[in-house]
């Protein structure tokens, strides 16, 4: 997730990144409400989302935000809609995963496939890499100079969307955006690298996520609140020591 | 207002001789969005090796007559037809084959990206999809940055050079790919005093030595004019002069944005 955090961050794909994880708790509450898979309902939801929200901005010339703001409280409606739908008391342990996440609840197959998720988007990301790169730095230059822009950034929304909810047992939905956007917006408080910044975002990602979860099960709270606290306070302090910010301030002196 | 009609200086042949280099026919913006100057029943043809002046007011459509040359606007009535190919259809070909440098382009301190970085993805659309830069490519940015005289500057962020040397590494971007057309949209703005002698003169000797039909908007003419042989001034949206820089005098002179071609010639 920190890993595609960052192309996420740096394209721009804030609004969209966001709704789409709703989009994907939304699904996934749908997968348990109808006892079908809630991988698959999240998938379906986090992917409709982002297609939603793309053409549409394009042809009513809306703001991204202006319709992520309308489309993410609807998908926590929906979201809790769901839930309510959900007919046996002894699901609510599920609910509960849905909603604030359990490490508990992964199972074998769960790490098997973030693996092979992981591995798959490295991959993907290894082949289209000088093109995400010019996107990044400026996406009407890369157009200029003959890059066909839009399907890479389709690439990365799917892309986010798919590791969105595999990721969504873990932390659950109502947190989730917070371990795409956080390691991506911590290191880009340092590095001037863009290199470096894709190598050391998800090791951030993933330090602060087995940090939050030995909290977690040392203070007794949930696993996806303490690990959105931890990374929530390491990009904090990442501001505080930013040299980028720093030096902005003395230029302002 | 100049008041010089479209059709009387552009009675150019229908279909495109092999010099022609790109032409406009019966081009109009179709959308008038708030955010670009729409063009109207623009015609235009430029041949291999010209040195054009796009002169005008500001909004008078200079940057969308650029972006509709290399297809970025791809929302037109009429035909573009670059290097003999139609831009709706081969956009992404044409474009690298097309050097840009945009307006008032700057890039925030503390991005992480090296100025050799920004240089070389100039190269990108040629080197194509699934393909990554070679040294060879690495070395092309390198000779390229040497020329433009930033090869010191090559593993330094973009974001810590001063405007002048970012406008000189934006400039070795669009040259990079090896353009056979240099469209330019303002390149003296943001220039240090250093850079304002050394840019005009670098555009003039790449014009001259590499063969580029190069194409320039700008309002601040007086750097260059004896070299360029073909003004046209927009304004409206409405090409209303095209013709040569001795002629388009008189027609500017009371031009307010164009009063530096006034200061030259006197």
């Amino acid at each position: 997730m920190g890993l595609i955090g960052v192309f996420v961050v740096r394209m721009r794909l804030s609004a969209i990144g966001y709704s789409m994880s709703h989009g994907a708790f939304a699904g996934a509450a749908l997968g348990v409400a109808t006892a079908t898979n809630p991988l698959l309902t999240g998938v379906l939801f986090a992917s409709g989302t982002a297609l939603f929200i793309g053409p549409i901005a394009d042809k009513a010339r809306l703001h991204a935000d202006t319709i992520t703001s309308i489309v993410f409280p609807l998908n926590m409606a929906l979201a809790f809609v769901f839930l309510t739908l959900v007919p046996e008391v002894g699901l609510s342990s599920q609910v509960a995963n849905v909603l604030w996440g359990s490490i508990i609840s992964m199972t074998t197959a769960d790490l098997i496939y973030l693996v092979t998720l992981f591995a798959a988007t490295l991959a993907i990301l290894y082949f289209v890499w000088k093109e995400l790169f010019a996107i990044m730095f400026n996406r009407k230059l890369a157009e200029a100079d003959g890059i066909n822009t839009k399907p890479f950034i389709y690439l990365i929304i799917f892309l986010a969307g798919i590791v969105i909810t595999f990721s969504l047992k873990l932390v659950g939905g109502l947190l989730i955006y917070a371990l795409l956007f956080n390691p991506a917006s911590t290191i880009l408080q340092f590095s001037e690298n863009m290199r470096k910044v894709v190598v050391a975002s998800p090791i951030i990602g993933m330090t602060t996520t087995v940090t939050g979860l030995f909290v977690s099960l040392f203070l007794d709270l949930p696993v996806g609140s303490c690990i959105v606290i931890v990374s929530t306070i390491v990009f904090a302090i990442a501001l505080l020591l930013s040299p980028k910010r720093r030096r902005k301030e003395e230029n302002e002196k | 207002m100049v008041g010089f009609k479209t059709e009387e200086v552009n009675k150019q042949s229908k279909r495109p001789t092999i010099e022609t280099i790109f032409k406009l026919e019966a081009v109009s913006t179709v959308y008038e969005g708030a955010r670009r100057t729409a063009i109207k029943n623009v015609n235009l043809t430029v041949k291999q090796n010209e040195l054009v002046y796009v002169v005008g007011p500001n909004a008078a459509g200079k940057t969308t007559l650029l972006e509709t040359i290399n297809g970025m606007l791809p929302t037109f009535k009429g035909e573009v037809r670059v290097f003999g190919l139609n831009v709706k259809t081969h956009g992404r070909q044409i474009r690298c084959g097309i050097g840009y440098v945009p307006q008032d382009f700057m890039v925030k301190p503390g991005e992480p990206y090296t100025a050799i970085d920004v240089v070389l993805m100039g190269r990108y659309g040629q080197i194509g999809f699934l393909h990554h830069p070679t040294e060879k490519d690495k070395a092309k940015a390198l000779e390229i940055m040497k020329l433009i005289g930033v090869d010191e500057l090559a593993n330094r962020p973009i974001g810590k050079l001063s405007g002048g040397q970012q406008q000189k590494v934006m400039l070795a971007r669009a040259l990079a790919k090896n353009p056979k057309i240099l469209l330019l949209d303002e390149p003296f703005s943001n220039l240090d005093p250093d850079s304002r002698g050394q840019i005009p003169m670098l555009i003039t000797k790449l014009h001259q030595e590499r063969k580029l039909t190069t194409v320039i908007v700008t309002h601040d003419i007086h750097h260059m004019l004896d070299k360029c042989n073909r003004v046209i001034v927009v304004s409206g949206g409405r090409v209303t002069f095209d013709g040569t820089p001795e002629k388009a005098l008189p027609l500017v002179e009371n031009h307010p944005h164009t009063t530096s071609l006034e200061t030259h010639y006197h």
